[in-house]
């Protein structure tokens, strides 16, 4: 079943199209990764789906329904900016985000006190945000969004400014929500956090899609035509005709090879300079790297250059 | 509409909570309270001070000074309006002078001699044909002291005895003529009825409720702007637009503002009832005229105080969410304020005509009436359907405003950076 669907939805700002013919589906029970770079919009897609935006064009449905007020009690939203009330003890700001989604007070404060306790925060309960870490602020928001027990969540760049600790208390807790049935929309730029927790991924850029499917499959239809080499000596043995990209990272070089060519040429070449190759392997490629080669192959290139260079 | 009461509920606890609305809510009206008794009592005891006044007497008649000095340290100053005197204490000493001798050239000498910083030395020069011209001089370096009136009227009556004595009028005769005239105030209402008061104790309440009704109006909508901003620059209202709609954000803002506004002014109507009952008799026997303020005034301006408010407010919302932060805010804002801000310039005007043509019109102007129309109400009482009127008008504008500042208040609140322009929120009026 799915918890969402978006059939050719457009939405334009004045003379702006941020969203142009998108459909997708969100399964029930998934985690879902929404992408694309900066100003692809996802966030205006995001905004659709909870109810602040109208499409101009096509129907956005949340379990079945055309979005309407109401729905908004069954969705969990955190969005990428987001921020606290600075004079308003945690608790009671909780509590305030619980009541606005329908949730006695009563009941609200239960809640609080569980979900302060299961991200290590029960003891700022009575503080107010300036005495807390943006750390601690950031699991603070992320109990707001989702303290109504909502079926739908969603969460935008849910991780950043966390520590790893906190990384992965909250990783945990996503996934926790996902095996209790919750369905889960998940936008980031950490594509190894993609990898590690989504079952579906759509990638849009310029308002449509780019990519979309099961993360297996979308990584399958790429093949294993990336090679990673780890070696010491000379650079400059890899020939335009082989190598289509190559991201070169401190302890290893990862290499999108050209159609066709063969990944054994890129040994003997090494090997034939005089690298010293402690590791060579054939894989599939990066879900980052399928990101950046598909964001560039949608656009021009200068465009492209800059999206290359924020997600390295 | 239940998400509305739990956002009116979060805007009036947060502030009501608060040091400061504790502290404005108790301490203004204190103030307000010293402000009217503490020169009365300073009248009483004397409080306001002494003068030396040295006498430079030409006229040769040394019973003129004793008159003089007589009536000014019996008289004393008068006390009669509250707030007003300033109660300095004149003590009187005498300098004869030859007519040949100049006064000018001895306050000179004195000065310098005397202190240059002593500002509580005057000189009173009676000139040798004093008594044919009545005509004095008062030399000091403070002229706006009230009490110089007081002065004034002693040596006046003091000069008028002795020159009717000359002419040869019985002496038991001229105190009996003498006797100062007492002329009582009393103000006329709708009815018909008289009540006695003073001008100045008029003026004084009508001066207080067009100061409050202002400073509240002021202060209230600012901090729904404030409110409005605090949201948009935290970026909470991302967090809240997917909970309720933007409309329902500004309402229950406005009616939360709104209600901590009344409760504010609610306890300030309350003990100025008090003070007008109970203070009034607590203080007649001292001899201390508390000004009352008539509980239908009280009840106007809680009325006047809700309509300027959502007048304002509404604009001040709209204002917050066209901005990105309280910096940007000050220019924006400056309109709207200077719509408060008139009527406090011209309110000499319609205080000293109420009734005029000009007066009428200003005071049906939607953005002056809460103040200008209050004024009116406190100085004369205009006919019933003018009053009605000013509110309804308000009312409808009110009603104007609203449907514009929730199509600003809804697209502002989700645009951060630059401000809009003039066109621009055209745009945002027409895609809301």
């Amino acid at each position: 079943m799915n918890v969402i669907e978006l059939k050719n939805v457009t939405k334009r700002f004045d003379q702006f199209v941020a969203v142009k013919d998108l459909s997708f589906d969100v399964r029930q029970g998934t985690i879902f990764g929404l992408l694309g770079p900066n100003g692809a919009g996802k966030t205006t897609s995001i905004r659709m789906i909870v109810n602040i935006f109208a499409p101009d064009e096509g129907d956005v449905l949340v379990m079945s329904k055309h979005v309407s007020a109401d729905m908004q009690q069954h969705i969990g939203y955190l969005p990428e900016e987001r921020g606290l009330y600075k004079k308003m003890k945690i608790g009671d700001q909780l509590v305030f985000f619980a009541n606005l989604k329908g949730v006695n007070s009563t009941e609200a404060s239960s809640r609080v006190d569980t979900w302060l306790e299961r991200l290590a925060l029960s003891e700022w309960k009575n503080k107010k945000p300036t005495d807390l870490s943006k750390g601690m602020q950031q699991k603070v928001q992320f109990i707001a969004s989702v303290i109504h027990n909502p079926d739908l969540m969603i969460f935008d760049e849910p991780f950043s400014g966390l520590d790893p600790v906190s990384v992965n208390l909250l990783k945990n807790v996503i996934l926790d929500l996902k095996s209790q049935g919750k369905t889960i929309i998940f936008s980031t730029h950490q594509m190894e956090q993609v990898e590690q927790m989504c079952d579906d991924i759509c990638l849009i850029n310029h308002g449509t899609q780019v990519l979309s499917g099961g993360l297996k499959s979308v990584k399958r239809r790429f093949g294993k035509n990336t090679v990673i080499l780890d070696y010491e000596g000379p650079d400059g043995f890899l020939g335009d005709d082989l190598v289509k990209h190559h991201n070169r990272f401190p302890n290893y070089s990862e290499i999108l090879l050209n159609e066709g060519a063969d990944a054994q040429q890129v040994l003997q070449r090494a090997l034939a300079a005089g690298a010293r190759v402690n590791r060579f392997e054939l894989v599939e490629p990066s879900l980052n790297e399928i990101f950046i080669q598909s964001v560039t192959g949608s656009e021009p290139a200068a465009t492209a250059a800059s999206v290359t260079g924020r997600n390295q | 509409m239940k998400k509305v009461w739990v956002i009116i509920k979060r805007e009036y606890l947060v502030r009501v909570r608060t040091r400061a609305f504790v502290i404005g809510t108790i301490i203004s009206p204190l103030l307000l309270l010293a402000l009217i008794i503490l020169p009365a009592f300073l009248a009483e005891r004397g409080g306001g001070g002494q003068k030396r006044v040295t006498v430079l007497d030409q006229s040769n008649d040394s019973q003129l000074f004793e008159a003089i000095k007589n009536r000014v340290e019996s008289n004393g100053t008068d006390f009669s309006e509250p707030g007003f005197a300033s109660g300095t204490r004149f003590v009187l000493s005498r300098q004869p002078l030859s007519s040949d001798q100049s006064p000018n050239d001895w306050i000179k000498r004195d000065n310098n001699e005397n202190g240059k910083e002593a500002s509580d030395r005057a000189y009173l020069i009676l000139g040798p044909s004093v008594l044919d011209t009545a005509a004095t001089e008062y030399h000091a370096k403070n002229l706006s002291d009230f009490s110089i009136r007081a002065l004034e009227e002693s040596v006046s009556a003091a000069i008028s005895e002795r020159r009717l004595l000359k002419a040869g009028f019985d002496p038991t005769q001229i105190s009996r003529y003498m006797k100062p005239v007492d002329m009582k105030k009393f103000k006329v209402d709708v009815s018909g009825e008289s009540t006695e008061g003073g001008m100045r104790q008029d003026f004084m309440v009508a001066f207080a409720l067009l100061f409050f009704l202002y400073m509240t109006v002021l202060f209230y909508g600012l901090f729904v702007m404030r409110g409005v901003i605090e949201e948009k620059q935290s970026r909470i209202v991302e967090v809240l637009i997917s909970s309720v709609r933007p409309t329902q954000m500004m309402a229950g803002k406005l009616i939360g503002i709104g209600l901590v506004g009344l409760t504010q002014i609610g306890i300030w109507a309350l003990s100025t009832a008090l003070l007008s009952t109970v203070g009034v008799a607590a203080f007649a026997p001292r001899g201390v005229k508390v000004p009352t303020v008539p509980a239908s005034l009280l009840i106007y301006f809680v009325l006047f105080f809700v309509l300027g408010f959502f007048l304002y407010a509404t604009l001040y919302a709209a204002v917050g969410a066209i901005v990105s932060s309280e910096e940007d805010a000050q220019q924006v804002q400056f309109p709207v304020t200077m719509l408060l801000v008139v009527p406090m310039m011209i309110f000499g005007l319609v205080m000293a005509n109420p009734n005029s043509t000009s007066s009428i019109v200003l005071s049906m102007v939607p953005f002056f009436a809460p103040t200008l129309m209050m004024l009116r109400i406190a100085v004369i009482n205009p006919p019933v359907w003018q009053v009605v009127l000013s509110m309804v008008i308000m009312l409808v504008t009110i009603v104007g405003l609203l449907w514009l500042s929730s199509k600003i208040y809804r697209v502002g609140i989700l645009m951060y950076g630059k401000r809009p322009n003039l066109a621009e929120l055209g745009r945002w009026l027409r895609y809301s």
